[in-house]
């Protein structure tokens, strides 16, 4: 699938109560793929995000969504094309039944009317709430309506969907749906930013990786690149992924490996070599 | 208009000001507000608006003054169009010292607040023999303030990300748009609430019904300087009105001035 | 005799239709660090709300079974009394960090016990001191980071100088190394003070290696209850492998025979090494 230049952040500078959030913060994101905005609180990711869909506008530097700077366009406009969710469901849901709360959305976006039915239909099977539609929002789990918000938020099938900590506070169970989820949209060409901490589902899910620090991106590759630079991950108050970690702590110790792995079956694949070859043609 | 409750906020400073006891200047804020009500005139106004920036001078706490003057400005000019509509006679002279009053209190009440932490406050009231389920009641009100104005951001954000326009339409469609702003709100803060009394609970508040304050608080030389000159001022205000010197004073103003 | 004993807990929450507690039968003792674990809604946190008498005192509902808590009978216990014994520390700091200043904070839960001012002075100096907090004790809480806010609120619980300290996902909203900074302060208290700890915790990767003791719930049951290197082997299905736990069912199958499931990047890499020399020597 052809990746696309979806938001282009150009040497973006904010301040907030004369205190400098951003400083000179440039990074692209592209659809068809997942990037992992990083780093500690107070880094500056939420008030990045939200200059995604315009609700911050830069005060030095151009935000481009599609081409379009975001100074130029309102937020209604920009939504169409950017969800954003936040971290917290109960900031987001109000209305009376879950059907409702996606319905709501479809028709801010000047969804047709003609296929609202339908769309709110394919949208709830696909986050696993169709069994819900008429329950009120308040009534279900904090999984459910952590789902619930997204659903909302992408029901009008924005090309960029960006989600403010999806993991906090989330069980295994809901981790793994929230990752199949999003993986299925990048397979849908959809661009996805996920804010986080959480390196272990990064390294699941994130193709690319932003590190942020003080207002500034510091690191920005590939997740494997960002994901195994212990020193670039430590400076943004992050541990390396559990994998590169044991990885980096053999090597300490005399093994050697062909790269650094930051899955287990990669890491796996390294230690049956080792095991083997160090156990003189013994098969593992 | 969030800037505009800057003024009223604890910061944390060391001045003279901030280290008098909360009571002392409570008394400030009596002499003040006071004579913010008891002189009606410009020239009086603005001589005690003087003071009141010299307190807030030597409290260091000029420039939140300054950078909430723009709200304060639009709330005196409100005043003074309102009252220079409906006055019948000596317009210009009464609006002007109408807005100037607004200002003059605000400034007195952020004198206190700006310098008075909201634990030295419910201590004093404490001391002063306020249960303390309502001193602390009191205390939380004060610190949810800017939770609940984040609150009320994130949930507005979050609606604008899904399409919402709060300002389109008319009348009865913005309405409309605030009751949807307003119910995940509400939800939210009554989950905060019950949050915080779970706190509370494990923290064992409400066991002991007297309980000694961790602050002591200390009447010094200086507070009772400041009660002394707070009283005198009083007093004169006072004596200005009961002795009608004030109000020669005013209606001799008034013939000079339209 | 174990400081917290629940025998058949059984709990309802007035107005619901359905136990949230079904016969939970549990008992520690000082010194353990128990990890409570299992999916959101499982009765985690009800569990740990028996604990401290929030329930049945502040949510009401139906309660049987016996549950006692330093020798005190949860159930005629009023919540100020088991807040000398059990402290709580809650998920987001900024909902139990209530004063404007970091002395005061500690100091609170001190006089609401009712002791003389010279006494609470005492122990605020003494919490700063163990806390590392002497810089930030005239800072206001919410100027501060959340990492040290959660400090902050750990440490007005323990200047209550509690026997047992319940923690109810107390990283949720930190970032790892803040994260991992709490849990090592809590252990040394557990290794220290001799605390009953009890953590709900999602982060298994940064949580087990603290634990001396996993307890894994299900639908208002436990489903597992003891050694975190036997329980993450069996109660996947519900918490997930820790990835080093992944690598190390892989490395097994392929016959390394070593009968102690690494929970950390350092004991995994320590298995390893060991399993490679071995190897290499026969």
């Amino acid at each position: 699938m052809l990746k696309e230049e979806a938001i282009i952040v150009k040497d973006v500078y904010f301040s907030y109560n004369g205190f400098e959030v951003l400083k000179g913060v440039s990074l692209t994101v592209r659809t068809g793929e997942v990037l992992a905005l990083m780093g500690e609180n107070g880094a500056g990711k939420t008030t990045l995000i939200k200059h995604f869909n315009g609700l911050l506008k830069p005060q030095k530097g151009r935000v481009l969504v599609f081409g379009k700077d975001t100074r130029e366009a309102s937020v209604a406009q920009l939504a169409r094309r950017v969800g954003l969710v936040f971290q917290n469901p109960d900031h987001q849901l109000f209305a009376e039944s879950v059907e409702e709360e996606i319905l709501f959305t479809l028709r801010n976006m000047g969804y047709p009317e003609s296929r609202v039915k339908e769309r709110c239909e394919y949208v709830l099977r696909l986050f696993d709430l169709d069994k819900y539609r008429q329950r009120s929002p308040y009534t279900l789990s904090i999984g459910e309506r952590k789902r619930l918000a997204i659903a909302a938020v992408v029901s009008h099938d924005p090309d960029v969907l960006v989600l403010d900590e999806p993991t906090a506070g989330q069980d295994y169970f809901n981790k793994s749906k929230l990752a199949r989820i999003i993986n299925a949209m990048k397979m849908k060409g959809k661009g996805i930013v996920i804010v986080t901490h959480d390196v272990e589902f990064a390294v699941q899910i994130a193709d690319r990786v932003a590190l942020m620090a003080n207002g500034r991106v510091i690191k920005v590759g590939s997740a494997r690149d960002v994901l195994t630079d212990e020193k670039g991950l430590r400076a943004a108050r992050l541990l390396p992924p559990q994998i590169a970690w044991t990885a980096s702590l053999l090597i300490q110790k005399g093994f050697t490996m062909s790269r650094i792995p930051m899955l287990p079956g990669e890491l796996y694949f390294e230690l049956a070599r080792m095991l083997d070859s160090r156990g003189e043609g013994g098969n593992l | 208009m969030s800037r505009v409750f800057d003024i009223f906020r604890f910061r944390q400073k060391k001045t003279p000001l901030h280290s008098l006891d909360p009571r002392a200047k409570f008394a400030i804020l009596l002499a003040l507000s006071a004579a913010s009500l008891a002189f009606s005139d410009p020239f009086s106004l603005s001589l005690l608006l003087l003071v009141e920036v010299i307190l807030l001078k030597i409290a260091k706490s000029l420039s939140e003054l300054i950078s909430s003057l723009r709200g304060l400005t639009s709330i005196m000019i409100l005043i003074f169009i309102l009252n220079y509509l409906t006055l019948p006679s000596g317009r210009l002279y009464t609006s002007i010292a109408m807005s100037l009053r607004f200002l003059s209190l605000a400034t007195a009440f952020s004198v206190f607040f700006l310098t008075t932490t909201p634990d030295e406050l419910s201590t004093a009231l404490e001391v002063s023999g306020v249960p303390r389920e309502y001193t602390m009641m009191f205390t939380m009100s004060l610190r949810f303030v800017p939770s609940l104005a984040r609150d009320l951001q994130t949930v507005s954000d979050a609606l604008r990300a899904r399409g919402l326009e709060l300002e389109r339409g008319g009348l009865r469609e913005r309405l409309r748009n605030y009751t949807y702003l307003l119910v995940p709100l509400l939800v939210y803060e009554l989950r905060r609430s019950l949050m915080v009394a779970e706190a509370l609970e494990a923290r064992g508040f409400g066991a002991v019904r007297k309980v000694e304050p961790f602050y002591e608080l200390r009447f010094r030389a200086k507070d009772y300087l400041t009660l002394a000159l707070s009283c005198c001022a009083l007093l004169i205000i006072a004596l200005l009105h009961l002795t009608k010197v004030y109000s020669v004073f005013t209606s001799e103003l008034a013939r000079i001035i339209p | 005799m174990p400081l917290v004993e629940l025998k058949g807990v059984h709990f309802k929450y007035a107005g619901s239709d359905e136990y949230s507690l079904k016969g939970v039968s549990f008992s520690a003792s000082r010194g353990e660090c128990v990890l409570l674990v299992g999916p959101s809604g499982c009765g985690k946190s009800t569990l740990l709300r028996v604990l401290n008498g929030l329930i049945p005192h502040f949510y009401e509902g139906d309660l049987e079974g016996e549950a006692t808590v330093a020798g005190l009978d949860v159930r005629s216990t009023p919540i100020h009394v088991l807040a000398k014994h059990v402290g709580m520390v809650f998920q987001d700091p900024e909902n139990q960090l209530f004063l404007s200043s970091v002395e005061r904070e500690i100091a609170f839960g001190l006089e609401n016990m009712g002791l003389a001012r010279a006494e609470i002075k005492r122990r605020v100096e003494e919490t700063l001191r163990v806390f590392g907090l002497e810089e930030l004790r005239y800072k206001a809480p919410y100027e501060l980071s959340g990492g040290q806010q959660q400090k902050v609120a750990i440490a007005s619980i323990m200047a209550m100088e509690p026997e047992v300290l319940v923690l109810d996902e107390p990283t949720a909203n930190l970032d790892p190394l803040s994260a991992l900074e709490i849990l090592s302060l809590v252990n040394v208290l557990v290794k220290d003070e001799g605390l009953l700890t009890i953590i709900v915790e999602h982060r298994l990767e940064l949580a087990l290696k603290f634990a001396t003791r996993l307890v894994v719930m299900n639908d208002g049951r436990l489903v597992f209850d003891g050694d975190p290197r036997t329980g993450v082997l069996f109660t996947h299905r519900l918490i997930g492998y820790p990835p080093v736990v992944i690598t190390y069912n892989l490395v097994r199958r392929r016959g390394l025979t070593e009968n102690f499931t690494p929970l950390t990047p350092e004991e995994l890499a320590e298995v390893v090494a060991e399993a490679c020399s071995r190897r290499k020597q026969s």
